[in-house]
């Protein structure tokens, strides 16, 4: 029902008619609403501002309304939302057929928010400054000839190989390195968005450059405020045009002062969710104007297949028997969505396994038969370290699970460090961490941005995303034949992967679900019609509306 | 600096700045009629007593979680029920708030969000908390009286050295000095020569909170040396041919001894303050190990709907701190019976 | 007297010198804690690690890191590894905040300590003095951000008589300011008003049995004239000086937990999250900041200390 309201809304926002799903015109009515001011608040500061530096969600929730790039993702709920449209482009690409060239169309009459034309030079200008500047998910960049050669060099604005462009006919050809499904996904983050090519190689997060969006950057207060404004020469058909009229989001530590201002009505929206200690009362008394929505994340403990005692799949299955889901959504406060699998319910090629070869998670773990595991591959009394950051939510599962480990038969100590050196510090392969917390927000929406987590090309000695080293055959073959191709093509050979990874035999890793985000409005938003999930950029600020 | 945690009474009599002040610390009594004194004082007595308790608590610790408790202070009981009132409750909702205090033996006072029973763990966290308070101050005066004699006993450059070091961590504000070591050595471990701690050990608190407070205890203590080393019978020992170190030893330390008693409670007092902030900071005892700092730590986080959590290490830790200080003023009191009124 | 200034200011600088090296390096020796490998994100490849490094001078020895960092520390232009804002003013936005914390708290605790400390002394081997000095040993005994955090829960959250935690400042709403202010003014002060008012008190009873003091009363003047002219006069000295200190150090970032608890996001709680994020050159510029102000205040209450009390010869530092 709401999918189809946001849907026509939509549709008629690009028409420019701002008659609501509700039917009638006036606020009275329901329906999205255009104009307004809406106050939203976070927590943490986005990391910066200009959209090749920018990596965090509190970042690219904005970001992704200020710079499309040459695709971009459809404003929808759900699979629909992780859907590519042309945003710059005029079409989805051309692939040559050994889907490694890719030419795309630059729009016809664009213009940025400050009246500079839009060029076909102008992506090869975003990329440039995204490696320059070195965006943290510059790495994704690597699929495009030409670009570790330009990170190598450290030549800031020199030519990009891959990438070729004509000003005249709006041409825009990529070159890839190997055919590879994900880069409709890489060219719509933000850091790719159009900028102007005379925009300076240097961050500009107090004067972040003109998009081609719905919206641009207002006034900015580093560190306490910014502003989106409308973007008046803003002209990409299918994405939606934005009902409020400026948007100001600050930055507030306390996540209980913001619950205190949703509910007084002195903020619209909060991006963080509601602290633990506030949830309940949240959920009860102001059930109206909340809702929760699974995020595209996965949760599990790595376990390093190369040391002992987690080199024996015995010992890593016992573990999944005993690791109790209930306890671990007590833990979240609620905020999990406990399941078997490693990819998310939102992502292509999720299907829930059911049953779970570990038991119903909503039921008692089975910890006879994991002690029975432990004792059969003999590895009663081995000794584990435990990792885990200093997080809240880490810190109690870390805590939660070397309880259970010792509990079926190991003797398991905990190593809680702080998170700024917890990944370097797992991720090196000197530490040799045995098992610990991981916790995964895609990049985009493409199976293979959750399993090469487990892929034998993420093994690295230093700074590993593969902390546990996983390596299987059986799993790299299959991925490396699905991630050349975009996901929708290959859903049910995702699907088979997902319960490979899992299954008994290999259980290469030990998940327990997906969180949940919550969306929590004042009074005065239009939460029935006005609020969509995405699946990337979680609430749709574009399409925030008041009563 | 005092900032929030020093009671600056260590610095000397009326916590004089610097060690201007410093060369008057305590002219010693009789050590009997001192304790005689001491005994004679019913607040000194009373404090006393309760320090005995709560040590005595931490001590029976084991105790009470076999036999009272029937648990750890590790395990957790997330999905557990507990019988209260004849009625079973979640030890932890599913939302995630923990049971607040049952008055029986199971959670006695209530859990944590790990379904940990807290009872328990405050007392195996007063362990901690009293461990690391007591080690942290004794290391401080080892550190300080060592410094203090080789300081005040060489003078010239070895002094000059030494006084600048110190000076260096006297300016260094202290709450940030101790999060600042704390963080670092939590992550990488200390090697101090042949000695490895790992960072998780519980003796980098002591360590971190020890060389904070060094000044603190040291500057008063090198004045007192240097008064002592133009003394008479120093210089009697000296001319007889006594070494450095014998001088030290039996002629200057002896006199410093009660200067260092009476500055003892106090500073575990507020090593016992220092741990409980640099948990507060994340930088104190690391889990699961419990402290009474990181107990209230967790519990601030959770004040809303289970405020047990935040209340009951806070109150222990006060009437651990309060009555070491009423015993550290008694103790002063009865070795320097002109340095204030007592009751 | 110059020359003590002289010397006075060459040890300063040789002391903050020392914390700069200090704090430094402790943040150097931290395993894994390369700043490269945070700011190069999620995934990273050991090109881009290279290139930050690079980009950065963390390829570079240690001293000449140090020196660049330390420059940047004067010209202002130090910036935070973790998100690139400029550590100056973050620290300029901080001031306002921690000042008004310092002013006030400073102001509380000197007022009522006076007021308890002598209530207490003169009231010695009295019930009521027995309980204002039972107090004051509650008081110095209190976690601080155990308080703040209770009279935060209780005092704002539940009763809604105060803000619970947050800033206002002044030039926008003096009231408003005022009423954010007192809860975290009220908890830093309770640690001080115990330790002040204890110190007074013993001070006052000392002075109390002065000479002086005997021939004031027996010339005849009023019990509260002889507190306030000869007692208090003096007995004020020590706790001047205090004072003094204290103030330079909570100014310098030393109300830490203060700023936590209430989320006043001054100078102090910027260190303290700044440590978090293992992010040097805000915890470089704040440490020095702290330092200087506990240095100069120590050395202006020592020679206002040898100014009041001509007993007090200068000496070395």
């Amino acid at each position: 029902m709401k999918r189809l309201c946001v849907t026509l809304a939509t549709l008629l926002a690009a028409t420019a008619a701002s008659a609501g799903c509700g039917g009638s015109d006036g606020p009275a009515g329901g329906g999205p609403r255009t104009g307004g001011a809406l106050t939203l608040a976070q927590t943490s500061n986005p990391d910066f501002l200009d959209p090749a530096k920018g990596y965090t969600v509190e970042a690219s929730a904005a970001h992704w309304l200020i710079y499309p790039g040459l695709l971009t993702y459809r404003h929808e709920e759900g699979a629909e939302g992780s859907k590519l449209i042309p945003a710059a482009a005029e079409d989805l690409p051309e692939v040559s057929r050994d889907g490694r060239t890719h030419t795309f169309r630059l729009r016809k009459g664009l213009t940025y928010a400050d009246g500079t034309p839009a060029r076909a030079a102008d992506f090869e200008r975003a990329i440039q400054r995204a490696l320059t500047l070195q965006w943290g998910g510059l790495a994704f960049f690597s699929v495009i000839e030409g670009v570790d050669e330009y990170v190598k060099r450290g030549k800031p604005g020199a030519d990009i190989r891959g990438i070729t462009s004509d000003d005249r006919t709006g041409e825009i050809v990529i070159e890839l390195t190997a055919p590879d499904g994900r880069l409709g996904n890489i060219l719509a983050f933000p850091a790719a968005g159009l900028v102007p090519a005379d925009t300076p190689l240097e961050d500009l997060s107090r004067r972040p450059p003109p998009g081609l969006g719905a919206y641009r950057f207002g006034a900015i207060e580093p560190n306490r405020r910014y502003e989106l404004v409308r973007n008046p020469h803003f002209a990409l058909p299918g994405i939606p045009k934005g009902n409020a009229d400026r948007i100001t989001v600050k930055l507030m530590k306390s996540s209980q002062r913001q619950v205190q201002d949703v509910i007084r009505g002195r903020l619209d929206w909060i991006l963080d969710e509601p602290p633990a200690d506030l949830l309940s009362e949240v959920r009860t008394r102001y059930g109206d104007r909340y809702e929760e929505n699974t995020a595209n994340s996965t949760y599990f403990q790595f376990f390093n297949v190369e040391t002992a005692p987690f080199d024996d799949a015995r010992v890593r299955a016992a573990v999944n028997y005993a690791l109790d889901k209930r306890a671990l959504v007590r833990i979240f406060g609620g905020l999990l969505e406990p399941d078997c699998n490693f990819l998310p319910p939102g992502m292509v090629g999720y299907e829930r396994i059911d049953p779970c070869p570990y038991g119903d998670p909503a039921q008692p773990p089975d910890v006879e038969r994991a002690r029975g595991l432990i004792r059969a591959a003999g590895s009663e009394g081995a000794p584990v370290t435990v990792w885990g950051t200093d997080e809240e939510r880490s810190q109690r599962v870390t805590e939660y699970y070397t309880d259970v480990l010792n509990e079926i038969g190991l003797r398991a100590k905990p190593r809680i460090v702080g998170a700024e050196t917890y990944y370097a510090a797992i991720g090196n392969v000197e530490t040799r961490p045995q098992t610990g917390f991981l916790a995964w927000f895609q990049d985009f929406p493409h199976p293979a941005n959750f399993f090469f987590l487990v892929a034998g090309e993420s093994v690295q000695d230093v700074d590993s995303v593969n902390p546990g080293r996983v390596s299987d055959p059986d799993v790299n073959r299959r991925y490396e034949a699905l991630k050349r191709e975009p996901a929708e093509q290959n859903a049910a050979e995702w699907a088979a992967l997902d319960r490979l990874v899992i299954a008994p035999e290999k259980a290469l890793v030990a998940a327990y679900g997906h969180t949940k985000d919550t969306t929590f409005v004042s009074e005065r938003m239009n939460l029935e019609d006005c609020t969509v999930y995405h699946p990337v950029y979680r609430d749709d600020w574009s399409q925030f509306c008041l009563k | 600096m005092a900032t929030e945690l020093i009671d600056r009474a260590p610095a000397g009599p009326g916590g004089l700045p610097g060690e201007e002040a410093a060369g008057v610390l305590l002219a010693p009594a009789a050590p009997r009629s001192a304790l005689r004194r001491l005994a004679g004082s019913r607040s000194a007595l009373g404090a006393a007593a309760l320090l005995a308790l709560l040590v005595l608590a931490a001590l029976a610790a084991p105790l009470w979680a076999d036999h009272v408790a029937g648990t750890t202070p590790y395990a957790n009981h997330i999905t557990d029920r507990v019988e209260v009132g004849g009625k079973a409750r979640d030890v932890v909702s599913p939302d995630g708030v923990p049971i607040g205090p049952t008055w029986r033996g199971r959670f006695f006072l209530g859990a944590d969000v790990n379904g940990r029973d807290i009872m328990v763990r405050l007392l195996y966290g007063g362990r901690n908390s009293l461990m690391i308070g007591v080690a942290a101050a004794l290391l401080t005066a080892l550190l300080a009286v060592a410094t203090a004699l080789v300081a005040g006993y060489f003078r010239g450059w070895v002094d000059g050295v030494l006084a600048r070091g110190l000076d260096v961590i006297w300016a260094y504000p202290v709450i940030l000095l101790g999060v600042a070591l704390g963080t670092a050595f939590a992550v990488g471990g200390v090697r101090l020569g042949p000695v490895e701690l790992a960072g998780d050990s519980k003796a980098i608190p002591v360590l971190v909170i020890a060389v904070v407070y060094v000044p603190y205890m040291a500057r008063p203590l090198r004045g007192t040396v240097l008064a002592l080393r133009e003394r008479e019978f120093v210089a009697a020992a000296r001319a007889q041919g006594a070494g450095a170190v014998r001088v030290m030893w039996s002629e200057i330390l002896p006199n410093l001894l009660p200067g260092i008693v009476v500055l003892l409670p106090l500073m575990v007092a507020n090593a016992i303050l220092l741990e409980a902030a640099l948990s507060y900071l994340g930088a104190g005892v690391r889990p699961p190990e419990p402290s009474w700092g990181t107990m209230i730590d967790d519990g601030v986080a959770r004040i809303v709907t289970a405020e047990h959590l935040a209340i009951a290490p806070g109150l222990m830790l006060v009437l651990t701190v309060a009555a070491l200080n009423v015993l550290g003023d008694r103790v002063r009191d009865a070795l320097d019976p002109h340095a204030g009124a007592g009751t | 007297m110059l020359s003590f200034l002289v010397r006075r200011l060459a040890a300063m600088v040789l002391v903050l010198f020392a914390i700069s090296v200090l704090t430094f390096s402790i943040f150097n020796v931290i395993p894994n804690g390369e700043p490269e490998n945070r700011m190069a994100g999620r995934t990273q490849t050991p090109a881009q690690v290279e290139a930050i490094r690079r980009e950065w001078g963390f390829d570079r020895g240690m001293v000449v890191q140090y020196a660049t960092t330390m420059r940047k520390v004067f010209t202002g232009d130090l910036i935070s590894y973790y998100n690139g804002s400029r550590v100056g003013e973050e620290i300029l936005r901080g001031l306002p905040r921690t000042f008004s914390l310092a002013v006030g708290a400073a102001l509380l605790w000197m007022a009522l300590a006076v007021a308890l400390g002598l209530y207490s002394a003169v009231r010695s081997g009295r019930l009521s003095g027995w309980l204002t000095g039972a107090l004051a040993v509650i008081g110095i005994s209190m976690p601080v951000f155990w308080v703040g955090a209770l009279m935060n829960h209780y005092l704002g959250f539940e009763a809604g008589l105060f803000p619970n935690g947050g800033y206002v400042p002044l030039t926008e709403d003096p009231l408003a300011w005022a009423h954010h202010l007192i809860l975290p003014w009220t908890a830093l002060s309770i640690l001080f008003i115990g330790v002040y008012s204890r110190v007074l008190r013993s001070s006052v009873m000392d002075t109390m049995s002065e000479d002086y003091v005997r021939t004031a009363r027996a010339k005849g003047l009023s019990e509260g004239r002889v507190l306030v002219r000869h007692v208090l006069r003096n007995s004020l000295i020590p706790i001047v000086s205090l004072w003094g200190l204290d103030f330079g150090a909570v100014l310098g970032g030393g109300a830490i937990l203060t700023e936590t608890v209430f989320d006043l996001q001054g100078v102090g709680q910027y260190a303290a999250e700044s440590i978090d994020q293992l992010d040097v050159p805000p915890v470089l510029a704040v440490t020095m900041l702290g330092a200087f102000f506990i240095v100069v205040l120590n050395t202006v209450v020592d020679v206002l200390y040898a100014v009041l009390d001509p007993r007090i010869r200068i000496g070395r530092l």
